[in-house]
């Protein structure tokens, strides 16, 4: 079977070592139904450990990764990737590092 | 030599520390408060946002008498006698007969308090198929979001995003702990006469599982990293028809849920056949958890599994009118029970409409730690001022749990909440000894500080194949061995874990997981090791070279101690007050008719 590939597109920023924000862009395998969760998952995983997201339950109860993707403000875990992403974080005034935010 | 205070970043002083914020923890803190000392709960995440907790179904039990007194239909066949002694019948007799008591005896006040506080239920029934009825379901989410009002009305602190790392003792009693803040990066000392562990299970050790990112079993590792015993740590339970594939539903136990709600379901193996039939002809997918887990195991061993190792959970045969119908019933149902949840209101429905083409793969997920950290019936563990309350605590089960979790929390939470104020007010906050300090300063900021070594995602991807493929469902001399072998070695890596992202010591994900990582292996290690001593079958721990129940030499429960750095495993006996230990051996399958006595198991061809 042929593997799809996507492309996310991340918001990266770490106020204490970066001017500004910046955006990287992964390529990673689509396999089955996957969230926006399970592509941060497998960034972290297979290319880039320090990708900073907030991950719990992975089943929509803590409601904590929150996001901005594609313009929507979704929870991470139930909302589902089927093709190319921009991901930001869902305040970007209240960064604290990458896509994970203060008061979440 | 410096003073302890210098070796960190912050210091905050408290009469009693709660590790941890959920079930267990909260009651704990709101116990403790009402009865005049001041808590400080400390979490790994947010309050009513973490943990098992959030998750569960959820049910609590209690005696069908206890029941009618609190207002439900109740059972007037029952009474706390028949309710202890199906508890220990279920975890096949290796229970503390001390704590079953205190279950009993505390789940009508337990449950009281939370419906005091505003949980809603749905319904009072028969949750597991118990003959008594003697369940309230209610849901996780109402669960801890009456624990956390309760908790916020009361102004009780509370730091969060924090993890508490190592415990501090001084003269042979609690004197604190050290912590890490994620947001800020910071390490603080908690000063404190007294602290309760309830850190929930080490679920995230296993590959497979169905619980939540911060289940690392810190409190076990902690715990026995100071020296207290564990107890029964090869006793893991695992959850049947829990999605394994696609990789968006992975780990929902929604499917395990519908089994309960709905016996429609088939399990199929890749050749298309109904394999319960080979296992348990007249139960079929109705079979015990245990023995739908073996049976769905053995089916992948023989090399009749799913392309990503497990079975088909299939409607397909049901026809897509009547799977619509189902479909249709259940947001129907959702909707006129005010339902919120995600896995209810909008995955059943989806995965229904998806199973009418398609079957799901589904597994065994690790879901509940039947083992933890050795205490009394009161929770008081070995060393003065530590207590363990909730899921990090064991010996309450035995050899298996049917009955709710749920309650086990809140009556330890209560109780810990109840004895630990006792122990502040007579004692005086211990010294802290500097060293003990700096050394868990040093091994925090090892990993952060380290240029080179391994990533621990590397060492997550190995212990998860030890203890996916060796310290699963079904165990055996030679994987244990192995298992064993292997994470001796894994241990060896752990002071070479660093951190590549170096940017900030702020939310740092990597570093977090260096120190979840030494608890997950302590974890695994106390579960393999246990499993080598233990060579017989009882409740959830299935090894395939000894299938009896072997009453005459294992009646006892395992005991893993660390000391001076090194594990060592024995038994003690099992504390017992009324209900007599049998002899002899059993099948496996006899076994689990015992376990079972109490259950209403009606014939699945009937009527099929
Ligand atoms: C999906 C699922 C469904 C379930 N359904 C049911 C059910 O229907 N009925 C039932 O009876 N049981 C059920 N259970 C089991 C039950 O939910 C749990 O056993 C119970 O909620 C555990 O409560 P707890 O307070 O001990 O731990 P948890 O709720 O897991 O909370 C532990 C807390 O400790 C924190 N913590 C951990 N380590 C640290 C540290 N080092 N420093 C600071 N904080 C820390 C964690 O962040 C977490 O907040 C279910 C479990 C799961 C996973």
């Amino acid at each position: 079977m042929e593997e799809k590939k996507i492309k996310v597109e991340c918001f990266r920023y770490c106020p204490e070592t970066d001017d500004a924000p910046y955006y990287v862009t992964y390529e990673i395998p689509l396999a089955g139904r996957m969230s926006v969760l399970d592509c941060l998952n497998y960034i972290r995983e297979n290319l880039d450990p320090g990708l900073t997201y907030f991950i719990n339950c992975r089943k929509g109860f803590c409601a904590r990764c929150a996001l901005e993707v594609d313009g929507k403000k979704v929870l991470g875990c139930t909302c589902e990737v089927k093709g190319d992403i921009k991901v930001k974080p869902i305040r970007e005034d209240k960064v604290i590092k990458d896509l994970w935010c203060k008061n979440i | 030599m410096p003073r302890a205070e210098e070796y960190v970043d912050r210091v905050v002083e408290t009469d009693l520390l709660v590790v941890g914020s959920e079930g267990a923890g909260a009651q704990v803190a709101i116990e403790a408060a009402n009865r005049g000392v001041r808590p400080l709960v400390i979490t790994k995440g947010a309050i009513g946002r973490t943990g098992a907790s959030q998750c569960a179904g959820a049910d609590f039990n209690v005696d069908g008498i206890s029941a009618k007194e609190l207002g439900f239909s109740g059972d007037d066949r029952d009474s706390q006698e028949r309710f202890f002694s199906d508890i220990i019948h279920e975890g096949l007799f290796l229970n503390n007969q001390k704590m079953v008591e205190k279950y009993v005896e505390y789940a009508p006040k337990s449950t009281k308090n939370l419906l005091d506080w505003g949980m809603r239920v749905y319904y009072y029934a028969s949750v597991h198929s118990e003959e008594i009825a003697r369940g309230l379901t209610s849901s996780g989410k109402r669960w801890v979001n009456a624990l956390r009002k309760k908790f916020k009305s009361m102004k009780l602190p509370i730091i969060e995003d924090t993890m508490v790392v190592d415990l501090l003792v001084s003269s042979g009693r609690i004197a604190g702990a050290v912590a890490l803040d994620f947001r800020s990066g910071e390490i603080i000392l908690i000063k404190a006469k007294a602290v309760v562990l309830a850190t929930g299970g080490f679920q995230m050790a296993y590959p497979f599982n169905s619980a939540t990112y911060d289940l690392t079993g810190d409190g076990q590792a902690m715990a026995a990293r100071i020296g207290v015993p564990l107890i029964g740590m090869e006793m893991v339970q695992f959850i049947p028809t829990t999605i394994l594939w696609p990789p968006m539903e992975r780990g929902s136990i929604i499917t395990y849920i519908f089994t309960e709600l709905d016996t429609r379901v088939r399990l199929l193996n890749s050749l298309g056949q109904r394999f319960m039939s080979r296992y348990d002809p007249k139960m079929l997918e109705k079979s015990t958890k245990e023995i739908v887990s073996i049976a769905s195991e053995l089916e992948v061993m023989a090399g009749r599994g799913t392309p990503h190792g497990g079975v088909y959970f299939s409607m397909k045969y049901l026809g897509e009118e009547e799977l619509e119908r189902m479909k249709n019933g259940i947001i129907g149902l959702t909707k006129s029970l005010g339902e919120t949840r995600y896995e209810f209101k909008t995955l059943l429905p989806r995965l229904i409409e998806f199973m009418k083409k398609e079957d799901i793969e589904v597994s065994n997920a690790c879901h509940f730690m039947v083992g933890g950290i050795k205490v009394n019936e009161l929770t008081e563990t070995e060393i003065p001022g530590l207590y363990a309350a909730g899921e990090c605590s064991g010996g309450l089960w035995g050899a298996n749990r049917v009955a709710a979790a749920c309650t086990q929390v809140g009556v330890q939470g209560l109780i810990a909440g109840k004895i630990s104020p006792e122990f502040i007010k007579r004692v005086d906050q211990e010294e802290i000894t500097p060293g003990d300090v700096k050394k868990i300063v040093e091994r925090i900021e090892g990993p952060f500080k380290r240029e080179k070594g391994m990533k621990v995602e590397e060492l997550r991807r190995y212990i998860h194949d030890i203890s996916g493929k060796r310290l699963g469902v079904i165990r055996d001399g030679k994987g244990i061995k192995e298992a064993i072998d292997m994470l001796k070695e894994a241990v060896e890596e752990v002071p070479k874990l660093y951190v590549s992202d170096k940017r900030s010591r702020k939310l740092n994900r990597e570093w977090i997981g260096c120190l979840e990582m030494e608890n997950m292996l302590t974890c695994l290690y106390a579960t393999a090791i246990a499993s080598s001593v233990r060579k017989e079958g009882r409740g959830a721990f299935y090894r395939s070279d000894f299938v009896l129940t072997n009453h005459d030499n294992f009646l006892k429960n395992t005991i893993v101690r660390v000391k001076q750095g090194k594990f060592e495993v024995g038994f003690e006996p099992i504390v017992t007050t009324t209900l007599p230990l049998p002899k002899g051996k059993m099948t496996f399958e006899e076994a689990v008719g015992v376990a079972t006595a109490s259950l209403v198991r009606e014939d699945a061809n009937k009527g099929v």
